[in-house]
């Protein structure tokens, strides 16, 4: 057995929880399966403690088993969980139910299915202090109201009196935080609370949250997979790892000197920022998740770590080792004195060339997309149904082998415009190019092979996008034999293998199932199905949000390599803007069916914004300590695209309408306007009120230095990071010939800088120019840019071996 | 004439003997099985399961036994001994010495024998009527939940109107002797059998319109096989005089058909409009495939595990069908040895004797029984899956 852990943040108080090499099982037919072992941790009164890990590390099993609410087959098989001090594993059924829901409140991912749909809010709220505290009913309502009034919820009399299913997402899981809070809970434990929400909404959530603990002296538990979140919300940290804690400390000791490499591993697989796709790509963690039953000996990340050393690490069960110099941070890495934490591992790439967009691949020119919402389908036709507007005068370009990232939260219209795009739908007016054709109205079954496989798309849920019915070869080989590569059925076989090594994974795939593979595989598979037919245009609908974020690294990066390759053009669907800035060219806000902004990358990241991408902006999480960021919550939800607000379609949640005069905001519709070249907003906010919006984000620089940060650090001058005047003096830094002995990141901001130049050339080219000569110059034909690229990757290693490698450390 | 009888051991016995071509084909393929269960899919993942395995074992039974009824059942199911008219069970033919196991009807007829010819019966029309009302439910639901508005309404409407008429009166009126002059139940026999022939030629051609090689090769075969079987069954017309159906038979085939495909149609609809909401039902449409190709390879084989369900019970269901059927005397010949007309025949002397109907009904029961568990145990598994 290990030591005991007792970490103690707060001397001699007690702490509210105390977990000492907890260890809970699952017993199947096939016999018993460790899901969490040895675990420790302690929370003190009023502290909050984040579980951060990857799908199947066992982090909802923790909180459930601190609930004691395993299902049948679950059990505690080690260790002790003791609460106030008292052990809860001798207190009868009685005292726990006593506990649960009273003392220790719950708090789930899915709001709605936490709340009972046939009964009022009111009614549920009531319950609980009618339940526990015995009250009669007038005070239980008198108390329900006040905790919907401490969740900071409008109109609250209202609020009580409706059903579950009348309310947004965001305010059910408000509901279902108030309902945790009645009861006055000493701890709170909170599963993903958030991830079902966008990510303004996850915002205010998130601040509602931090605030419980000074308000109410709540000690929490905040389990997720985000560490940006748990960077926000919590004091200390335990990072698990395949059914163990890996590492635990106070928040800034483990995001800044993280002790284990699993944790580096996180860090560097997660695009923060700093993060550059050309100069510092991502770095993902090699190799999968252990099965529970397939667990190393000895150190569980053994297998997947670059600093193994046969003998030591799979010698022995590895115990948490104090880190010097740190009160209370334990890691489980026998060797973690020795390591040299700035190396990268090896073969990882240093860094490749910036691509330079060519000519205009694809371009939308005032894009509608309405639906006609009918009452009544079987008798009606003769009613007048309403209209939903999807896409509203939807205008931009996509040039070659260039990424531009669509952003918005639900309902904004992005899928809507995937459809049109790949013909799944019509446009209602306004035209689409693709090449030299256009295609708004051409239905996909009206297209030719060509346009077909010419623009393809990648999905967002991995273990949705292959039909589980038929084996992964079958799949790729009938896409082939659809966009007509390849003459004979051998043909398409050999192809489809050549597509296997593009995406890095063994050719003996073609034989499996979906099933057998991993949600990151999956998601590779359907990346060489929309590469099949040479695309000329991939759409990605939120690629990787659905996976673990080492694998979203690696597919992330498989995605560009396989781009830049084949030149091909990305519209990259997305509502995590850490994201968009590590992998687009250019930014599309979009927001009830309008685009809102548009730009380059640096141009969108930097003010002035327009004030939804200001909120977006403030809205995300980052995972680093030395990021200073400005709160802006948005209040209310987004609002039904059925029915939206007049004028401007923002103006309901925006901050800054108050500076626009006159009642414009509510009743017309902004015009686009040209901030700077290329970037244009739908705001009616003038050049002097935009001259004053600051940056959101921000670095401490003071708090860089004390780290130590290396001089060459992403600090201060990433794009759109403050640290550089907001109006950015175009050419300053990039003019002519970034010498070599110049820092690679202003080599890259330079880069930056001289692309947004390129481009403005092409575009007063494309404008200036007849269109017809413009086409001539032949972007569009070369449907076959990627058939030559077979040659390059019959060589390509297997998985994981050539991920790219960043210029210089992430933080430490 | 005195008649001796057996002891109710030695009655046993001799039913567990004379069943042994069953015991030993069971033997055989359940030993199979099991001892290839890792390869056989959701089939052998049944074996992993008491209920699944119980379920296997009571319609492999009835399955034997109606394949090898001629070298189980003693007598002919028709065959009367004048002498042997109510006998109770154990009774011992004069004559040559044989045994009335199960004791003889009020027409002399030998119970065990004909319980066992029954299941002939019962098991050739059950799942073959399941068969072709999955096949005509599949082929008009896939079109229904995948297009939705118009065609859905439509069918959803007539499938309704169907379902909402009461089955028994359907029966009545369709194997009424004035209906069946006017040849409705073979025009309908006509329509309902050419489903399966246009969903095979479908199936190929969606799948292999652009490989003429083999897509030549199967449509000639399916509209060889399919046609030479349709107009055998339908207009009793077979060339070779293979294929051929009594009058009876095919009117109860058509009425089964008619009244449990609109519950077929209805599940395969409500399961095609979940599944085409997936990104893989997306990714087809975005390479161009066909609407007919989606709903047939992509759609319809992800939604086999209800389906197998759902035929399961169903066979269990027109089972039971058939021996209503058989009860109010309609469709099969009076002597007819099925299950449902055994159980009708002895039902009338109920008072009197109570042997001559319990082993039909005991058959019905156990075979249907059976099923259901089957039924169960796939879907469990299937949910794991």
């Amino acid at each position: 057995m290990n030591e005991v852990v007792k970490p103690s943040a707060v001397q001699g108080s007690q702490p509210i929880l105390e977990i000492e090499n907890l260890s809970i099982s699952f017993f199947t037919k096939r016999g018993e399966i460790p899901a969490v072992m040895d675990f420790s941790c302690a929370v003190q009164p009023g502290e909050a403690m984040g579980i951060v890990g990857e799908s199947g590390c066992g982090k909802s099993t923790v909180s459930l088993g601190i609930m004691r609410d395993l299902s049948n087959i679950g059990k505690i098989v080690g260790g002790k969980i003791r609460f106030k001090g008292k052990d809860m594993g001798e207190m009868s059924q009685e005292e726990l139910r006593s506990i649960r829901g009273n003392e220790i409140a719950m708090i789930y991912q899915e709001p709605m299915a936490s709340l009972n749909p046939a009964m009022k809010v009111g009614q549920q709220l009531m319950e609980v202090p009618i339940l526990h505290d015995k009250v009669s009913k007038e005070e239980a309502y008198k108390r329900a109201l006040e905790t919907v009034r401490a969740v900071r919820l409008p109109d609250p009399e209202r609020m009580i009196r409706s059903y579950p299913h009348q309310l947004s997402g965001g305010q059910q899981q408000r509901i279902v935080i108030a309902m945790a809070l009645l009861s006055k809970p000493a701890l709170l434990l909170l599963d993903e609370p958030t991830t079902a929400l966008d990510v303004t909404v996850e915002a205010g959530i998130v601040e509602l949250v931090k605030g419980l603990g000074k308000q109410f002296g709540t000690s929490m538990i905040f389990v997720s997979h985000n560490l940006g979140l748990i960077l926000e919300t919590c004091d200390r940290i335990t990072v698990m790892y395949s059914g163990e804690a890996v590492e635990t400390g106070r928040i800034k000791d483990v995001f800044d000197r993280m002790r284990h490499p699993y944790t580096q591993g996180l860090f560097r697989s997660i695009p923060l920022p700093g993060a550059d796709k050309n100069a510092r790509p991502l770095i993902a963690i090699p190799g999968q998740l252990p099965l529970p039953h397939q667990r190393p000996k000895g150190c569980n990340f053994g297998p997947r770590c670059q600093h193994f050393v046969k003998g030591r690490c799979d010698a022995d069960e590895i115990p948490m080792i104090p880190v010097e110099g740190h009160e209370g941070h334990f890691s489980r890495c026998i060797r973690f004195n020795e390591i040299d934490w700035a190396a990268l591992p090896e073969g990882a790439r240093k860094s490749s060339e910036p691509v330079k967009p060519g000519a205009p691949v694809l371009k939308i020119d005032d894009l509608k997309k309405y639906y006609r919402v009918v009452a009544n389908e079987v008798f009606g036709g003769s009613g007048e149904g309403r209209v939903v507007k999807a896409n509203e005068a939807i205008s931009f370009e996509a040039r070659e082998s260039e990424t531009v990232a669509i952003v918005g939260e639900s309902g904004c219209g992005k899928s809507t415009l995937a459809k049109v795009l790949l013909g799944l739908e019509t446009a209602s007016s306004g035209k689409v190019t693709l090449g030299n054709s256009q295609i708004q109205s051409t239905g996909i079954e009206l297209r030719d092979v060509k346009t077909v496989s010419s623009i393809q798309m990648v999905f967002q849920n991995p273990f949705d996008t292959l039909n589980p019915s038929h084996s992964v070869g079958s799949q790729i080989i009938r896409t082939l034999e659809k966009f007509g590569v390849g003459k004979s059925v051998a043909d398409r076989r050999n192809r489809m293998f050549e597509l296997l090594d593009l995406v890095k994974l063994p050719r003996a795939f073609a034989e499996r199932m979906p099933r057998q593979l991993s949600g990151g595989q999956k998601q590779r598979i359907g990346v060489a199905r929309a590469f099949a037919g040479s695309a000329k245009v991939v759409v990605a609908d939120e690629p990787v949000s659905a996976l673990d974020v080492s694998v979203q690294a690696a597919v992330t990066e498989l995605l560009m390599d396989i781009q830049r390759k084949n030149k091909t053009t990305m519209l990259f669907i997305s509502h995590d803007l850490s994201v968009v800035r590590y992998i687009a060219d250019r930014v599309v806000v979009m927001y009830l069916g309008h685009i809102v902004e548009q730009g380059t990358t640096d141009q969108i990241f930097a003010p002035p914004y327009h004030p939804y991408t200001e909120a977006l902006l403030s809205a995300i999480p980052i995972a680093d300590t030395s990021v200073v960021k400005k709160h802006i919550v948005l209040e209310g939800d987004i609002p039904s695209a059925m029915n939206p607000p007049p004028g401007c379609p923002f103006q309901t949640r925006c901050r800054w309408k108050k500076f626009v005069p006159g009642n414009k905001c509510e009743t017309q519709l902004p015009p686009l306007k040209a901030l700077s070249d290329g970037h244009m907003s739908l705001c009616w906010l003038d050049d002097e009120q935009l001259a004053t919006m600051e940056p959101v984000i921000s670095f401490d620089a003071e708090h860089a230095a004390h780290e130590g940060m290396p001089e060459d650090a992403p600090h201060g001058s990433g794009p759109g990071f403050a640290g550089e005047p907001p109006q950015r003096p175009h050419g300053k830094r990039a003019s002519a010939g970034a010498g070599e002995d110049e820092d690679s990141f202003a080599q890259s901001e330079a880069r930056g800088h001289a692309r947004a130049h390129e481009q403005r050339d092409d575009r007063s080219e494309d404008f200036g120019a007849s269109r017809t000569a413009n086409s001539g110059v032949g972007p569009i034909s070369p449907l076959q840019v990627g058939d030559g690229r077979q040659a390059d990757d019959a060589d390509v290693p297997s998985a994981f071996e050539d991920d790219e490698r960043p210029e210089d450390e992430p933080k430490r | 004439m005195t008649v001796e009888y057996i002891g109710a051991f030695q009655v046993i016995l001799g039913v567990i003997a004379r069943f042994w071509p069953v015991w030993l084909a069971m033997a055989i393929v359940v030993g199979a099985s099991i001892y290839y269960k890792k390869k056989l899919g959701l089939y052998g993942q049944i074996y992993d399961n008491n209920v699944g395995i119980a379920g296997v074992l009571i319609c492999f039974f009835w399955l034997f036994t109606a394949i090898f009824s001629s070298t189980v059942a003693p007598f002919d199911p028709l065959a009367q001994v004048p002498v042997m008219k109510d006998a109770l069970p154990g009774a011992i033919v004069p004559d040559t010495g044989a045994v009335y196991y199960f004791g003889g009807d009020k027409l002399a007829r030998d119970v065990f024998s004909r319980m066992v010819y029954g299941s002939q019966i019962v098991l050739i029309i059950a799942p073959a009527a399941t068969a072709f009302a999955l096949m005509v439910g599949a082929t008009l639901g896939l079109p229904a939940g995948y297009y939705g508005g118009r065609i859905d309404s439509v069918l959803s409407f007539l499938a309704n109107l169907v379902l909402a008429f009461p089955v028994i009166l359907l029966f009545y009126l369709l194997v009424t002797p004035g209906i069946v002059e006017t040849g409705l139940p073979v025009w309908l026999a006509g329509l309902f059998f050419l489903f399966p022939i246009i969903f095979f030629v479908a199936l190929f051609y969606t799948r292999f319109k652009n490989r003429p090689e083999r897509l030549y090769l199967l449509l000639g075969l399916t509209i060889l096989i399919g046609g030479w079987i349709y107009v055998g069954l339908v207009f009793d017309a077979d060339p070779l005089g293979i294929v051929s159906i009594d009058p009876n038979q095919l009117n109860i085939f058509v009425a089964v058909v008619f009244a449990s495909s609109p519950g077929v149609f209805r599940i395969v609809r409500g399961l095609v409009m979940d599944i085409k909401t997936r990104d893989y039902i997306a990714a087809a449409q975005t390479r161009g495939e066909s609407p007919w190709y989606i709903m047939l390879w992509e759609i319809l084989p992800n939604a086999r595990g209800p389906l197998i369900v759902d035929a399961c019970l169903r066979i269990g269901y027109t089972t039971i069908l058939l021996g209503t059927l058989g009860y109010f005397g309609l469709g099969l010949a009076p002597e007819s040895p099925d299950w449902g007309t055994a159980i009708k025949d002895a039902s009338r002397l109920l008072r009197a004797t109570i042997h001559p109907a319990l082993p039909p009904t005991i058959a019905l029961m156990s075979f249907v029984l059976g099923l259901n568990l089957l039924a169960d145990a796939l879907r469990e598994q299937s949910l794991k899956d």
